[in-house]
């Protein structure tokens, strides 16, 4: 049956399918696609399970590999070996679009979701964090989503039993219609645990389906979040999927027990496009075929449609591969729990997917031609030409009264304000192995086995990206790798969430080549490979894009978890030195984003390794990163516990509030032995370091009038964001 | 040897920290599942370790506290058993009626998680018996406010059955800042803050390690 022009024009819009993309499914089928065929290509081949614009770059990360890496892209998350038997499992995931239209339930389920990412490769969650961007704060909503987030992932969070260790959150007005809630999980493979795989294997093994009912909820979410955001999208408000971070618990152990005990031949849990992409892709990945009785699937809603249940994205499910003999085993174990594990299908040597619905065969498919077929595009863009570089900066003419104007108004704002009412909210200690949570610029945890130091930090600085997308995707990557290198952490590994406007438009797409290449490039200078990802695409709306936004995480290594520098002042006496790398200089707040210089990754890559080394070496009492805002907002947040400084350099005001790309304070009794170390070091020549104050109790002394009390700066910071997550939403 | 029960329902999340700390201590500990009863001569004290047993449906402990297990909790304490409930876990006691008044949702309405400075003014018979004046621990809770009736408040001080308050801040609204009670012959003992979370330095404190 041929269809008629204009009900091919109206399927195509229903399921997001382009004219070329069904030319391409009649070619690959040799005739047109049945009815249930077409939400299979719809879901297969969204851009937010194909990644069909971005592949073609993605294959660069391939080139950071190293020997570490247990187990990269392909599987559902990537695992690095960490020696002496420990291995870790992380990946990092957006949930932009469902948190944007119910921030409470789009925020947990993406918690959710990344972690069942993690145990479904047999690892144990040990660890949650978050990267957030949310617009003006008196934008339309957004102190409704900024708070439904925060308790969203502090609900799902806390309860599944898992610590958020760490996070950032940034504001920025090109985030007011269309926020950024990018979730990571780590977990732990201890010494001797099995790792889990997704591919199908053994002819007559039995397709099995535990977790949660399938319902309604989430129907069409892949497809949803492949495309821009407009005046209607309040109405998706039923594809956003509802979580039950109790029943995930019961899934971590569950799973976990079952894989350990080697009752599971392979498992994969449901995500985007729910049982399409996990039934498809574990046959496809095993190079076999299944037979699928939909009818025999657990649903909440008897009255769903063969094409719901094959789309629902129903949290909390997983589908295993288990052999006949120890079904028997799968299912005891399962109902301890309080849960049902139920046959849905066979292993066949066939290489298609048959989907049954009461015994009647609705189609039968190759399924490589659903997930290795899918369409791989090369959008247009253009090579990387910095826009913004200019040849010198507007002059900041700072009086005195000024910048201290200035200083207290970003330190009482969202800007810079104390992120403590966001990750008090967050269980940072379950689990018993936190020794620096979410106040700490990095997270520690102890690995119980060896009692080395697991560190894991957050990057991505969007007014960086709205400098030059080159230079901050490769500071996404430095920045955090800077911040552990200063508390003796040697960056292991790295994990990204891409996320960026629409790829159909070239200059989107040519920030989107750049920041690839750039992480690419830092990654194998820091010998960190990218070993697992996500890409968010058409974060738009109505028109509008988000600032270019690749978040990362970066994971490390100490060890052992004692004598780490504090991120804050806390002794008098001590000297405070800066180190600076000279070249390259940024616009301020408030200005429009510029640059001068060049920015080496070369060189940022050597500071890294020298400062990790000094950090060992001549450990400092405190270090810290100098962020965005220059020195004088990164020592007024070192002097919130109590102890500041007294400037002795007579520095000229404007170079208080400079932003330079890098600078380090270290705090410091052995400054001689430091500045030695540097001299004699191969950064000789591209470092200078001031010797700039003394700490001293009660006050933050910057010379010239600028003087602060540190009770009040106390005040302002701890008050900021308070008013914000106070529970407006709920 | 005897050894310490560790209590686990579905939902309950710091079994596995309870278990390694009892195990550091040096004693030996064993888990109990929720659906089972126990031969209670076989345990020196059980611990009714924090989470959130059944998802914190209906009220925070209500559901576990009603599960087959507590049976045998009980008997066990009724012969002077030491029982110690850590944060879900003393929600779960006082919903089994083992120890007096309930734990609410804390008054800002938002979980905690936070160090506390804390008040030891009670004796328990088996647990924190070192532990004297003020100590830190960390709290981790949504439903942590202590609530009993005003009428009774004078009878717990009189029979010495506040065990813990929280000392500088309050941080949930728990009346009278109370962190911790005893039962009336103080065998059985409930906290919300998490001992098991402050037995080394680098974890940030010590004070818990002397709670077994």
């Amino acid at each position: 049956m041929k269809l008629d022009a204009a009900t091919l024009k109206t399927k195509c819009k229903h399921y997001r399918i382009s004219n070329e993309e069904y030319q391409k499914i009649c070619q690959l089928l040799k005739r047109e696609p049945l009815d249930i065929e077409w939400p299979l290509f719809s879901a297969l081949w969204s851009e937010h399970c194909s990644y069909k614009s971005s592949k073609i770059h993605l294959r660069k990360f391939g080139k950071t590999m190293n020997a570490t890496v247990v187990n990269a892209s392909g599987e559902n998350a990537g695992i690095i070996d960490l020696g002496q038997g420990e291995r870790i499992a992380f990946k990092m995931e957006s949930h932009n679009h469902p948190s944007f239209i119910e921030p409470f339930q789009g925020a947990a389920t993406g918690v959710g979701g990344i972690l069942r990412d993690i145990f479904t490769m047999g690892a144990r969650p040990i660890a949650l964090a978050n990267y957030l961007c949310f617009g003006e704060v008196k934008a339309p909503r957004m102190k409704y989503l900024m708070d439904g987030v925060v308790h969203g992932i502090s609900s799902y969070g806390n309860c599944v039993g898992v610590p958020t260790v760490t996070g950032q959150t940034n504001f920025d007005p090109s985030y007011s219609q269309n926020i950024l809630v990018n979730a990571l999980a780590v977990g732990l493979l201890r010494p001797g645990e099995k790792i889990a795989l997704s591919q199908a294997q053994g002819v007559g093994n039995w397709v099995v389906y535990v977790g949660a009912k399938t319902g309604k909820d989430g129907v069409h979410g892949a497809a949803m979040a492949s495309e821009a955001f407009d005046e209607n999208s309040e109405a998706k408000k039923p594809n956003v999927q509802i979580g039950d971070p109790y029943f995930e618990k019961l899934l971590i152990e569950s799973c976990l027990e079952a894989i350990q005990q080697g009752l599971v031949v392979s498992i994969q849990d449901m995500g985007a496009a729910g049982l399409t992409s996990s039934s498809f892709e574990m046959a496809s990945k095993g190079q076999m075929g299944m037979d699928l009785h939909l009818d025999q699937v657990p649903l909440r809603d008897s009255s769903m449609t063969p094409e719901e249940i094959l789309l629902s994205e129903s949290q909390e499910r997983m589908l295993m591969i288990c052999e006949p003999s120890k079904l028997e085993a799968v299912e005891k174990l399962f109902s301890k729990w309080g849960l049902d594990a139920c046959v849905v299908g066979k292993l066949k040597k066939q290489r298609t997917v048959s989907l049954f619905w009461n015994k009647e065969l609705l189609t039968e498919i190759d399924p490589d031609l659903l997930v290795e077929n899918a369409p791989v595009y090369e959008r247009p863009f253009s090579a990387w030409a910095s826009p913004r570089r200019v040849s010198s900066l507007p002059d900041l003419k700072f009086s005195a009264a000024k910048v201290k104007i200035e200083l207290m108004q970003v330190l009482s704002n969202e800007i810079a304000g104390s992120r403590r009412p966001i990750y008090r909210q967050y269980d940072q200690r379950v689990g018993a192995m936190t020794a620096h949570g979410a106040e700490s610029d990095v997270a520690i945890q102890r690995l119980p086995d060896s009692g080395r130091g697991f560190a894991l930090a957050v990057g991505c600085r969007p007014f960086l990206m709205q400098v030059d997308a080159q230079i901050g995707a490769y500071d996404s990557v430095f920045y955090p790798a800077l911040q552990m290198a200063i508390k003796g952490v040697r960056a292991l590994a790295v994990t990204d969430c891409l996320n960026y406007g629409n790829p159909e438009r070239p200059e989107i797409m040519s920030e989107f080549v750049a920041s690839v290449d750039a992480i690419t490039e830092a990654s194998i200078l820091l010998k960190a490979p990218v070993i697992s990802g996500n890409v968010s695409f058409y974060n738009e709306t109505m028109g509008s894009n988000i600032t270019s936004t690749p978040a990362t995480g970066v994971v490390g290594l100490r060890d052992h978890v004692d004598g780490l520098a504090a991120d804050r002042f806390g002794k008098e006496g001590l000297k405070v030195l800066v180190l600076r790398l000279k070249g390259l200089e940024l616009s301020g707040f408030g200005q429009k984003p510029q640059f001068k210089g060049e920015y080496n990754p070369q060189k940022v890559t050597e500071l890294i390794a020298l400062l990790r080394k000094a950090a060992m070496e001549i450990p400092p009492q405190a270090s810290q990163v100098v962020g965005l805002g220059g020195l004088a907002l990164a020592l007024a947040k070192m002097s919130l516990d109590g102890i500041g400084c007294q400037a002795h350099q007579d520095l000229s005001i404007s170079s208080w509030m400079k932003n330079i790309l890098y600078q380090i304070v270290w705090v410091t009794d052995q400054a001689e032995a430091f500045e030695k170390f540097f001299q004699n070091s191969i950064l000789a020549a591209d470092v200078e370091i001031l010797d700039l104050a003394i700490t001293k109790k009660s006050v933050l002394d910057l010379g010239s009038e600028l003087q602060f009390s540190l009770p009040e700066l106390q005040k302002l910071s701890s008050e900021a964001l308070q008013s914000y997550f106070q529970g407006v939403s709920t | 040897m005897k050894k310490i029960g560790v209590l686990r329902f579905s939902g309950t999340n710091c079994d596995r920290d309870v278990f390694s700390w009892i195990q550091l201590k040096g004693f030996h500990p064993e888990y109990l599942w929720h659906l089972d009863q126990f031969a209670i001569n076989d345990y020196e004290a059980l611990i009714l370790p924090g989470g959130f047993s059944f998802g914190d449906y209906l009220r925070s402990g209500a559901l576990a506290a009603r599960s087959p297990v507590m049976k045998s909790v009980k008997e066990f304490s009724k012969q002077g058993g030491p029982v110690l409930g850590i944060c879900n876990g003393f929600q779960i006691l006082c919903e089994a009626e083992l120890l007096p008044g309930a734990l609410v949702k804390n008054e800002g309405r938002r979980f905690i998680d936070d160090w506390v400075d804390l008040q030891c003014v009670g004796v328990s018979s088996r647990f924190a018996s070192q532990v004297k004046g003020s100590i830190r621990l960390p709290i981790a809770h949504g439903d942590g406010r202590y609530y009993l009736p005003e009428k009774d408040l004078q009878a717990l001080w009189d029979s010495g059955q506040v065990w813990f308050q929280y000392r500088n801040e309050n941080p949930n609204g728990s009346v009278q800042g109370i962190a911790g009670v005893l039962s009336k012959n103080k065998n059985i003992a409930g906290l919300m803050p998490h001992p098991e979370r402050a037995i080394a330095d680098w974890m940030g404190g010590t004070d818990g390690w002397s709670f077994l």
